[in-house]
Order: structure tokens, then C-alpha cells, then sequence
């Protein structure tokens, strides 16, 4: 029965691994969906992973850290929206430089965590369940993996069944009309950049407090990366990028777990796995689904109201 | 009240030379605050890091050997950003220039041969690694700086295996090291320093791809597609191959900066070959805006910080860490800087369109 039990703990351990990634999928699903492309994730991240680090550590108490990662996130994300959206500067540069002003901050800040241990999120044990041979060992997890399970059928309504979320879709499709009909284009875009660093944040703070459980420079490890082509693969809908998460957070635990029964491949050789997988799924998506899911039309068009010529 | 954004018909010269210069010493502040955050002296920590490169023989030489790789992934991303491509794979073109310049150097002969065909590997190594996100952009439109950015990781992951596995040196304990090079596949150096023939190199890579810019019709073609796809379009410029083109001009320069790393300074391969040359390249490329005798001053500015981490760094153990942080806020101080070039705020008045 090694097999069985193998298999659950792997899908367990993807479902963990693959946390970090869904929040900030959907966070910047919701950034793009305004038509604000954050290439900063990985910056973004990765300063909610320290943040969450240092406020558990020093607070002992893990949810206060994933908040602080959380808000860390939005700060972050602040400085993007303030220079896309306000300024209008061109998205890809700040993005790029949200990563090196993220990895390099962490870096700097960070250097006296490495090594600590922090009081980490705990598995919440669901009553009934928790005696279920299996099934047990799959929904064994830390509460952050369920409100991220719960996140999604609550952003697809919130984005296909409500007024906010129409708008939402408008701004991003088509900013001019939107902005005759009275939405307010910029703040809509100002408050989804937001959100997308927060739940980046949280991302990264569940990284560090309940998957890795540890702090070390760079802890995201292109993550960040890895969750803006999962946008694309789930067609920025919702319902679609927590298979894409789970399943990267598969390829990721494959590793170890491979290792751990004894398979002979080196482990520096799978990590070069998901990111390689990762373009092919991207190249996939880009090919077959072109039609169907398009990106939002304005995704990455700042959006000046005064144009005189 | 209402605020306005207005678009500028006229911007006055000064503001290109005044944004530069105070986006600089905005970031020296901002980075001073951090410095005194985590105890450290700002004004001891930047009289460490320019009497480092500038009062003595080893920092000025050091400096100029860690421009040049800079100089050339500046111009790795420079070139393609002129066909409108953001090539952010410089580092994993690197790597792979310095995988391949390294297998050459360990186990090719004969030894007269043996440095010619590193340099011809090591650029033939950063193209291959460039050309993938390079089509996937030109046939299926597929976002090159995510492609660029994890086939990065992709790079630096094959080297570290390479050195933890099938290259690790005989002679290297645990270290995640390749055996030293032979004699005759390491660069020439002068003065007694680490200053190797690559340097100057770099110096007559840049002017090339400057005659190349500036001087060719292929310069101007690129530039063309990058700032106007619809009227290149219609002269029949091929996008696909510009596209293509400008990411293996870019991707061999990154690997020719691989190989110089490993041949002249390194003198093996190692899994750290890099500090994130290439992804400083970005703020290099920006700064010097497509112009690559402005590559070449940006890189020493960047040189410089590194230099200057590096001593700060063993003076008062402060993280390397912090040159990023430095890259990203001129970088943002700079493109903030921008928009006051483009437009200009007027306050007041009523809300009327």
C-alpha cells in the first residue's frame, strides 16, 4: 500500500506547495483583469514571504505574519500602482524593477532571519475527517489552504456576478468606454493593483510560515514567475488557476518526494523541471487557446484621459 | 478641483541631464535611510566603497573588470529593446555561455585551438539560449520577458548541476567548483591585477554594436520595428526577423560575457559565475537608452556599486543585497522623473471634457 499512501501525500503536499501560488495567480488575475500587468510578483512575493517571517518571529503569532506579509504585499504593489496608474509609466519597467526593489530589500533586511525559526501555521484538524484513512493525510492542511480553496468560487462571482466585477472586466477591456460611462478607470486599477499585492503578499507569507517553514534569500525562487505564466494558462479566470497552482505545486514536491522513495536522478537536475514545464504549458495555452481566452484588450496600456493632439 | 494631466508640447533640454543626476542622489539617500536602519554609518559606508575603487591600483582595475560584463549584458538587453523586445534572459544567457565556454576549456584540444573555440562556444551558447524565447515570441507571439526570465532559472539550475555532478572538479572537496582551467584556456591579465583582455573587449563590442545601430540600415530597420511595427510592416521589414535577429545579437553578447567570466576571472566553472549581471543589464540598458557608448557609462556607475558592495560588505557586513535595491530605485526614480519630462500637472479648475 506504499503506492496509495504515497500518491495521497503527494497530492497533499501539492495542495500546500500549490497555496502560495494560487493567491498570488488570483491576486493578479484581478491586476490584470483592470488592465495592469505586475511583472513585480516575484518581488512582491517574496517581501510578504520576509515580512511574515519577521512578524511571526518577533510576535509569535504566525496569522499576524501572514497580515504583515499581506500588507507588505499592498505596500509593494502601491508603488507599482502609483507609477502606472497615477504616472502612467510603462508597466514592464516598474514591474522589473518591483522584482530587484523586492529581491534586494529582503536581501539587505533579511540577513539577520536566516536560520531562525519562527512559530509557523499549524495543520487544522477537521473534525470527522481527520479518522478517514487517506483522505485524512489529503485534507490535512493549515487554514490558509482552505480560504485559498474558498478564494476562488468567491472571486469568480465577485468578478462574474457582481457590478464590481463588470467594471472590473470594462476597465480592462476597454477603458475609454468604461471611462464615459462613469466608472472611474484609474481607481478601479489603483484598488485591483492593491488587491493583487496583497493576496501576493499572503502568498509569499504562507510560503515562508506554512510550506517552507524557514526564511533564506530569494526563498521565492521564481515563483513569482511561474504564477504570471499560470495567469495565462488559466485564461485569468479564476476557477481555472488552482489546477494550474496545484499542479505546479506537484511538480515541485515531485522532487523530494522522488528523492525521499529513492529515484536516481539528481536533485539540482529537477529543479530545472517546473520552469521548463512551465514554458511548455505557456506555449501550449498561447497556441491552442488563442481564440477561446483572450487577455484583457488594454492589459499593460496605461490610460490617459487628455489626449489632444 | 480638479487635477490635470497635461501633455507637454515642449520639454526643456535641462530635465534629461537633472533627472539622471537626481534620481542618483535621490537613491544614495534612500539607501543611506536603510543603511542607518540597520545601524551603519551612510557617509563611512560610501567613503568605503570610493576610496575601494578609486584609491588604489586593485580597485580602479577591479572596477573596470566588473563593468565589462556589465557593458555587455547592457547591450544584450539594449539591442532587442530597440526592436521593442525586453530581453530580461541576459543571465541565463550568460550561464550558458560560460557552460559551453567551460566544456570547450576542460576537455577540448589542441591547445592552440582551445581559446578560439570557447569564445566561438560561448557566443554560439547565449544565442541558442536567446533564440527560444526569441521564436516563441516572432511565431507564437509568446511574452519574451516571462520566456527570458524562467529559462534564467533554467541556466543557472544546468550549471549547478553541471558542478555539483558531471563537471565537479577532482580537486575541489565539496565545493560546487570545476577543475581549474588549463593555462592556455584562461584570458591574458596585465599589471598584476585581475584586468584580462576581456575588458577591452567589451570596450570593442560596444563601439561594433554602436556602428551597428547607429551607422547600418539593419541599426535603423530594428529601430523601426521597435518604434513603429505598422510602418515597418509596410517597407516589408520582416518583424519575425528582426525579432529573432536582435534576440541572438543580444544573447550572444550575454554568453561572450559568460565565457569572459569564466576565462578571466573565475578560471572555472563555478555555480555562481554571476551576482545578477545580466539582470543589471536592465537598469543599464534604460539608463543609457539604446545607446551603447551610454551603456558603457552606465556600466561603470553599476561597476562601481558593485565594487563598492563588495567592500562594503566585508567593512561592515553589510548584504550585496543592497546594490539591487540601489538598481531598482534609480531605475524608478528615474522613469517617476520621466513623466514630468512628457507631461505636466496643472490643479485647479472644473471638471469639464
Amino acid at each position: 500500500m506504499i503506492e496509495a499512501e504515497f500518491i495521497a501525500s503527494l497530492i497533499a503536499a501539492s495542495m500546500r506547495a500549490g497555496t502560495p501560488l494560487l493567491f498570488a495567480t488570483l491576486g493578479e488575475i484581478i491586476a490584470e483583469r483592470s488592465g495592469v500587468l505586475n511583472l513585480g510578483l516575484e518581488g512582491v512575493m517574496v517581501t510578504g514571504a520576509m515580512t511574515g517571517f519577521y512578524v511571526s518571529l518577533i510576535t509569535g503569532n504566525p496569522w499576524l505574519g501572514i497580515l504583515a506579509g499581506g500588507i507588505a504585499g499592498l505596500l509593494l504593489a502601491l508603488i507599482h500602482a502609483f507609477f502606472t496608474v497615477s504616472l502612467k509609466v510603462d508597466q514592464a519597467v516598474t514591474g522589473l524593477m518591483l522584482v530587484l526593489l523586492g529581491l534586494g530589500l529582503t536581501g539587505f533586511l533579511g540577513r539577520d532571519l536566516v536560520g531562525k525559526v519562527a512559530t509557523y501555521l499549524q495543520p487544522l484538524n477537521v473534525p470527522f475527517l481527520s479518522t478517514v484513512p487517506y483522505l485524512s493525510e489529503i485534507l490535512k492542511h493549515d487554514p490558509l489552504v482552505y480560504v485559498g480553496i474558498f478564494l476562488v468560487p468567491l472571486l469568480w462571482f465577485l468578478m462574474n456576478k457582481t457590478r464590481y466585477g463588470m467594471e472590473l472586466f470594462a476597465v480592462g477591456e476597454n477603458p475609454e468606454a468604461a471611462d464615459t460611462m462613469g466608472i472611474h478607470v484609474d481607481k478601479i486599477r489603483f484598488l485591483a493593483v492593491l488587491i493583487g499585492g496583497f493576496l501576493a503578499g499572503i502568498g509569499g507569507a504562507h510560503l515562508s510560515l506554512a510550506y517552507a517553514k524557514v526564511w533564506t534569500d530569494g526563498l521565492t525562487a521564481g515563483r513569482g514567475w511561474i504564477c504570471l505564466a499560470l495567469v495565462i494558462f488559466s485564461g485569468w479566470m479564476p476557477q481555472r488557476a488552482i489546477f494550474g497552482a496545484y499542479l505546479f505545486g506537484g511538480l515541485d514536491v515531485l522532487s523530494f518526494k522522488l528523492q525521499a522513495i529513492g529515484f536516481g536522478v539528481s536533485y539540482h537536475f529537477m529543479r530545472m523541471i517546473p520552469y521548463v514545464f512551465t514554458i511548455l504549458v505557456l506555449l501550449f495555452s498561447v497556441i491552442k487557446e488563442k481564440e477561446k481566452f483572450g487577455a484583457p484588450s488594454a492589459l499593460g496600456k496605461p490610460y490617459i484621459r487628455e489626449q489632444k493632439f | 478641483m480638479q487635477i490635470k494631466i497635461e501633455r507637454r508640447l515642449e520639454t526643456p533640454k535641462i530635465i534629461y541631464v537633472i533627472i539622471p543626476i537626481a534620481s542618483i542622489v535621490a537613491s544614495l539617500l534612500f539607501v543611506g535611510i536603510l543603511l542607518l536602519a540597520i545601524g551603519v554609518n551612510p557617509f563611512e559606508a560610501y567613503g568605503v566603497m570610493l576610496t575601494r575603487a578609486f584609491g588604489t591600483k586593485f580597485g580602479l582595475t577591479e572596477l573596470f573588470v566588473k563593468a565589462a560584463p556589465i557593458i555587455l549584458t547592457g547591450l544584450a538587453v539594449s539591442i532587442p529593446l530597440r526592436a521593442g523586445l525586453w530581453n530580461i534572459g541576459a543571465e541565463g544567457q550568460l550561464y550558458m555561455g560560460a557552460f559551453a565556454a567551460s566544456w570547450v576549456a576542460l576537455y577540448f584540444s589542441p591547445p592552440s585551438a582551445v581559446l578560439p573555440l570557447m569564445v566561438i562556444f560561448g557566443l554560439l551558447a547565449g544565442m541558442a539560449w536567446a533564440s527560444v524565447p526569441g521564436i516563441l515570441k516572432a511565431k507564437f507571439d509568446l511574452n519574451e520577458i516571462i520566456s527570458t526570465l524562467l529559462l534564467n532559472y533554467v541556466a543557472i539550475y544546468w550549471v549547478e548541476y553541471l558542478v555539483y555532478g558531471p563537471m565537479r572538479g577532482k580537486e575541489v572537496y565539496n565545493f560546487p567548483y570545476s577543475d581549474l582551467f588549463p593555462d592556455y584556456a584562461i584570458l591574458p591579465r596585465f599589471l598584476g591585477t585581475r584586468f584580462h583582455v576581456g575588458v577591452i573587449a567589451s570596450f570593442i563590442i560596444a563601439l561594433v554594436i554602436y556602428i551597428l545601430l547607429k551607422k547600418t540600415s539593419y541599426g535603423f530597420a530594428i529601430k523601426v520595428v521597435g518604434s513603429n511595427p505598422k510602418a515597418a510592416e509596410f517597407a516589408g521589414t520582416s518583424r519575425e526577423k528582426m525579432i529573432i535577429s536582435a534576440m541572438l545579437i543580444g544573447g550572444a553578447i550575454a554568453g561572450f560575457a559568460g565565457m569572459m567570466e569564466v576565462s578571466g576571472l573565475h578560471l572555472r566553472l563555478r555555480a555562481a559565475v554571476s551576482p545578477g549581471y545580466g539582470y543589471t543589464g536592465i537598469p543599464v540598458a534604460l539608463l543609457a537608452r539604446g545607446n551603447p557608448v551610454f551603456v558603457i557609462a552606465a556600466a561603470f556607475l553599476f561597476g562601481l556599486l558593485y565594487v563598492g558592495g563588495s567592500a562594503m560588505q566585508t567593512t561592515f557586513g553589510i548584504p550585496v543585497a543592497i546594490v539591487d535595491v540601489f538598481q531598482a530605485l534609480v531605475v524608478l526614480f528615474i522613469i517617476g522623473g520621466d513623466f514630468f519630462t512628457r507631461y505636466r500637472i496643472s490643479i485647479g479648475g472644473d471638471r469639464n471634457d
